[in-house]
């Protein structure tokens, strides 16, 4: 039984928790819920020992216990399994798994017979399928996820943090997690959840922490709390019934100007045989679980990486963009989910970040005054109401969802023809999520195409005019008006088709 | 109550604030160092408190920056020049050897330092962008070459002086009797420099390269071509400071200028420009480059035996990059 | 077969698979200029050892940090603080040779952990700070030993020169001696630590490995072969000089590389083995090269320049040869995978029939 109180954590002048708390108990597991920038990562970092708390107690069993590493979280029987992955990717997966309690014979020789042994049951009872000599950066994601899973399982811990690691599993994955994560809960470890995804905290949860602004709102049985309630807790404010849960009306492709099509397009692994089709003023959803080809195929429209078979079509030409320089020349724009990794430039000001699109086209050394770089961002602030505190601070600065607001308005100030965006709302809060949502419809009724990929099935029911699911690289299902619905979507994602069957 | 996610500094001690201010003010910092160094080398020697020294200062700290900009703007980009120390020697033999102490060569001298420089900045750019091996090991590796090919060039030892009219240019004293004239490349080459970090497309390119590279190839950068630019505007700057840099030596030495190739690196990341790239600026660098010419002329005021200016000037910068410490203990 | 194809495929994988290629390559260049029979004779086999073992060991040194995810430049001249300190010491203070190069190593392990403190607890990025402190050291050794001078007795480095009972090489006794030792320190934990923490140092740390700890170790582990290879360079060369082998630093860097050893975390001591000994090989190459071209080129001299030039354009390229060799591997990592998803495609096509 694990008790946090008011901890405090600052980064130089940022306010990350503010008297924070969180209560875990042996044979629980406890869901920590909160968006982004709610401190709930921190949190558990503290409790991992990758920071260190400004002041605030920690009570184990009643006794007040200091972590000040990730040797002491061990020692305490915390373990951890992070969102960013904590695997070495350089080493193997048996050198992984014993990383830091390595069986040893001898003055420290490591014993290979006994760690072979291990790791395999371990594997063994996580239907994971691979070489123990395989280096980890070789494997897959969700393979990957499952082995930061094990590792953090391996060392019998009494208490286990648990990341977002289901966020790149498939279904039958979290399935088989789920399953060890009673057991364990059985077996009396205590477990903290962290996710996004609302089903899972009703599946698997017994209780929740909401936090929000760095702050502990409110604990209670999962039991307890509607949806409506949590993201209450969570934001502060009642969710919009009407805007979250409209459907959208369907687009009469009748007439329309065919802008982007892609005929048999292959990219191996991924990718084995993809047709689509996208009118002008259109939002076409991808769906499917993780890793069927969604993010290969936008990237390879982009020019990040290329087809190797097929044809795309784009604006009444045949195309195939070497890079996505070359598409951005062609007045295509690209929104990653990813944010951190592919569209935030934390350290640059706001100012820049907006302008970044317009920073790639036209001479380049040509001149920019500092005027017209800040009075484009002032107006793109203004236009797409994102929260600043001034143009000239970091991007950094910012929440997640007005982060995602920056990259969305990036693009759409420059007026693409088609605008690409990958899973654009993973791990945003629900209100940034929405008010991304009106940005786009708004384009797309002024005449941008869009085609967007999510993991969500609601944001394709509500944001997409027709939906198209990728089933282990092929399209498994095109949905649109009626047909575009929940039991649909999610049959075409298992790989049961049922509506337009392609060829 | 706090808002999260946004600065608040009412609440921090008075410790907390101070590393603060050092790390966002670095140049501000280096500038302060730099004073006080100043006023305890003045204190240790009142004699060197005249014009001619004061006007030396000026002009090394400028000799520094030319080279120290093109450091600063490959840092930016997220790679690293370590060469232009080796460029500047090179092209101090070639301005000395070209020009044989005579008037009228100076076309030529410039046309064949550019073009040490141009070929250097290619090298560099175009190896480390298509190996991906790390810049350091390839800068230095190719300046190694450069430096080599120069003795076997040469035999080792060269004879030639700089033209008059050129060291007119740099070192006599015109503006109110103390102030070099090298002033006025810096009035030429500076605003240039501005203009390509903070008012152009390339600088605007350069910066979003070295925070993100990843996110700014996905906007649309053509990320290896602005590289390969940024090292080729490196070695530029590098060779032309070689010809003036020649002009104030005035004499025949291999390898005169080999140090300011890690002192232009030093002055970048002193004045606050970061080892990670997209971040800095080159009036950081200035006041970066105004400290380590404080730091030099304050060791050679006190007069230490040559092992012991050795360690001090090691011992300096090892502290000095400790204060600036950016990437900081493993857990915070 | 089977097996051996296995083997194969596993060693083809190996970081230093490219160092190898490189070492044979350069190897059958060398038997052009020197035929098997010389080339393998005890007495060029001896001189070869007794010349390069200093490089050699100070290569696998600097391969130990570069695991650890640390560099240092300043490692030859630490080679030179233990030629310093094992003259000065013996000629000044009259304390017996032995004793002198017990603080010679202790002083190189010294200079070491004080550098890798530097990189590993403050911070501080590895190339710069070992530039710096490769002034600092050279400050000492000055101070140390102002001016060459020194000597070694004759009967002490006559051990060295000449080879044992007249049959084994003693620099290549050393050389062996300091490489089963780190084999068998690679079969130990500590050894895995150093990868975790080269590979990434932050989940090193979140695995509850101490990673400044495990970096220092390393850290003193290179400063005990940096140890041995000066005291081995006092003994080839039975004088002392504060300021040579500075050039050590960025040639064993590049040895490593050559290697195939990567920026922290990918590689192994095979790399460094392997780079170093393809490094002194094709320097010998270029030396008979030029002599021979010397001979049938008329008026072409060989200088010194023209040695140190080319050696330096040796490194150039090779550094431009492991990337192409890299590539290959990468390309095998990634072949590696598409064949296993070829293979799992194609169960699946089975089940569905």
């Amino acid at each position: 039984m694990i008790e946090m109180r008011n901890i405090n954590k600052r980064f130089d002048a940022v306010v990350a928790l503010q008297d924070a708390g969180l209560t875990i108990r042996d044979g629980e597991i406890m869901a920590l819920l909160g968006s982004n920038g709610s401190g709930k990562s921190t949190l558990i970092k503290i409790l991992a020992g990758v920071y260190g708390a400004n002041s605030g107690e920690i009570l184990m069993d009643g006794k007040k216990v200091t972590i000040n590493s990730g040797f002491d979280s061990k020692n305490l029987g915390i373990a951890t399994a992070f969102q960013e992955m904590s695997l070495i990717p350089t080493m193997s997966v048996i050198d992984n798994m014993l990383l830091g309690k390595e069986p040893t014979k001898g003055p420290g020789f490591v014993d290979h017979s006994q760690a072979k042994a291990e790791v395999q049951a371990l594997l063994d009872r996580f239907h994971i399928v691979c070489d123990l000599d395989d280096y980890v950066n070789t494997l897959m994601p969700s393979t990957q996820y499952l082995l930061e899973l094990a590792k953090a399982i391996a060392t019998k811990p009494k208490v286990l943090l648990l990341d977002e690691v289901t966020a790149a599993l498939h279904a039958d994955e979290v399935d088989t997690a789920f399953q060890i994560l009673r057991e364990l809960k059985a077996e009396g470890v205590g477990m903290v959840y962290v996710t996004h995804r609302m089903k899972e905290i009703y599946e698997i949860c017994d209780r929740a922490t909401i936090m929000r602004n760095g702050q502990t709102i409110t604990e209670a049985p999962v039991s307890e709390l509607s949806l409506n309630d949590v993201v209450y807790y969570m934001t502060g404010a009642r969710i919009d019934q009407n805007v979250g849960s409209a459907v959208s009306e369907e687009y009469n492709t009748e007439g329309a100007e065919l802008m982007f099509e892609a005929k048999d397009v292959r990219l191996f692994p991924r990718i084995k045989d993809i047709s689509m089709k996208v009118y002008k003023g259109e939002i076409v959803g991808i769906g499917g679980l993780e890793g069927q080809g969604q993010s290969e195929f936008i990237r390879s429209v982009l020019g990040s990486y290329h087809f190797e078979e097929g044809t795309v079509m784009y604006d009444g030409k045949t195309v195939s963009f070497k890079n996505p320089s070359e598409a951005v020349n062609a007045d295509i724009g690209f929104v990653s989910g990813d944010r951190s990794r592919e569209s935030i430039f934390k350290d640059r000001t706001i100012s820049e970040n907006l302008f970044a699109g317009r920073a790639v086209r036209g001479a380049l050394f040509a001149f920019l005054s500092s005027k017209m770089v800040d009075k484009f961002s002032a107006e793109a602030v203004e236009k797409y109401k994102i929260r600043i505190g001034s143009l000239a601070h970091a991007a950094k600065s910012l929440s997640g969802g007005n982060q995602q607001k920056l990259a969305v308005a990036r693009w759409i100030a420059s007026q693409p023809k088609l605008l690409l965006l990958d899973d654009p709302t993973k791990g945003i809060d629900v209100h940034s999520r929405q008010e991304i949502h009106e940005i786009l419809k708004g384009c797309a009724a002024e005449g941008m195409t869009i085609i967007v990929t999510s993991s969500d099935t609601d944001e394709l029911i509500s944001l997409a005019d027709r939906v198209y699911i990728f089933y282990d690289g092929r399209v498994s299902g095109e949905f649109a008006g009626q047909a575009k619905n929940n039991e649909n979507i999610s049959a075409a994602m298992m790989g049961i088709t049922s509506g337009k069957e392609e060829a | 109550m706090a808002k999260t996610g946004i600065a608040d500094t009412s609440s921090m001690t008075f410790g907390q604030k101070v590393k603060m201010f050092v790390n966002n003010n670095q140049a501000g910092v280096a500038l302060i160092l730099a004073a006080l160094l100043y006023i305890i080398t003045i204190i240790c020697n009142p004699g060197s408190l005249n014009k001619t020294a004061f006007g030396n200062i000026i002009l090394l700290t400028i000799l520094l920056a030319i080279p120290a900009a093109g450091c600063t703007i490959v840092l930016i980009g997220g790679g690293l020049d370590f060469c232009v120390g080796a460029v500047m020697s090179a092209t101090a033999v070639v301005t000395a050897q070209t020009m044989m102490g005579q008037n009228g060569h100076f076309i030529q001298t410039l046309a064949l330092a550019l073009l040490v420089g141009l070929l250097v900045g290619l090298a560099n750019g175009i190896t480390i962008v298509a190996t991906g091996l790390p810049p350091m090991i390839v800068s230095m590796a190719i300046c190694n070459v450069l430096t080599r090919l120069m003795y076997v060039f040469t035999g080792g030892s060269f004879a030639g002086q700089p033209s008059p009219a050129l060291m007119q240019t740099v070192t006599a004293r015109y503006l109110f009797g103390f102030v070099p004239n090298i002033v006025i490349y810096a009035v030429i080459l500076f605003p240039l420099i501005f203009f390509i970090l903070k008012f152009s497309r390339f600088g605007k390119q350069l910066y979003l390269i070295g925070n993100n590279e990843t996110a700014a190839r996905l906007t649309g950068v053509k990320v290896e071509k602005v590289k390969i630019i940024s090292y080729i505007i490196s070695g530029l700057l590098a060779a032309f400071a070689g010809v003036i840099g020649e002009a104030y030596i005035y004499g025949a030495r291999m390898q005169a200028f080999d140090d300011y190739g890690y002192k232009a690196l030093l002055a970048v990341i002193v004045g606050g420009t970061s080892f990670d790239g997209g971040v800095g600026s080159f009036e950081q660098t200035i006041c970066g480059c105004l400290l380590m010419v404080l730091l030099s002329n304050w060791i050679t005021t006190m007069q230490f035996s040559v092992p012991v200016q050795y360690i001090v000037n090691g011992a300096v910068l090892v502290a000095l990059m400790a204060l600036y410490n950016r990437s900081g203990a493993v857990r915070q | 077969m089977q097996k051996i194809k296995d083997a194969f495929k596993r060693f083809y994988k190996q970081p230093a698979f490219t160092g190898f290629i490189l070492f044979m390559i350069v190897l059958i260049l060398n038997l052009i200029f020197e035929p098997p029979a010389k080339f393998f004779s005890l007495n060029y086999l001896n001189s070869l050892f007794v010349s390069n073992t200093p490089f050699l060991l100070v290569t696998l040194g600097q391969g130990i940090l570069m695991l650890a995810g640390l560099l240092d430049c300043s490692i030859g001249m630490q080679v030179a603080l233990v030629n310093v300190i094992s003259i000065m010491t013996v000629q000044e203070w009259g304390i017996p040779i032995w004793m002198g190069w017990i603080l010679a190593i202790l002083g190189a392990i010294a200079a070491s952990a004080l550098i890798g403190a530097l990189e590993s607890a403050v911070g501080l990025p590895s190339f710069l700070c070992s530039y710096a402190m490769t002034t600092v050291i050279k400050g000492v050794n000055v101070l140390i030993m102002p001016i060459e001078q020194g000597k070694v007795p004759k009967a002490v480095y006559k051990v060295y020169h000449n080879p044992l009972g007249g049959i084994f090489p003693t620099a290549a006794i050393i050389f062996f001696a300091v490489l089963i030792l780190l084999y068998l320190i690679s079969r130990t934990k500590f050894w895995k630590h150093v990868y975790a923490v080269g590979g990434n140092r932050q989940n090193a740390y979140a695995a509850g490995i101490n990673a400044v700890g495990t970096q220092m170790k390393a850290s003193i582990l290179k400063g005990v072969v940096v140890g041995i290879a000066g005291i081995c360079l006092t003994l080839m060369s039975a004088s002392g000089n504060p300021i040579q082998c500075e050039e050590y630093g960025m040639r064993s860097l590049a040895a490593c590389i050559m290697g195939g050893m990567g920026w922290g975390g990918w590689g192994s001591i095979g790399c460094a083995t392997f780079g170093g000994w393809f490094y002194v090989l094709i320097s010998n190459f270029v030396y008979y090269l030029f002599t021979w071209l010397a001979k049938i080129i008329p008026g072409f001299k060989v200088s010194s320049y023209y040695n140190n030039l080319a050696a330096d354009v040796i490194v150039f390229l090779g550094l431009l040869v492991t990337v192409i060799t890299n590539k290959r591997q990468r390309k095998s990592l990634k072949q590696g995978i598409n064949e296993t998803l070829k293979q799992l495609s194609k169960e699946e096509e089975k089940e569905d029939k």
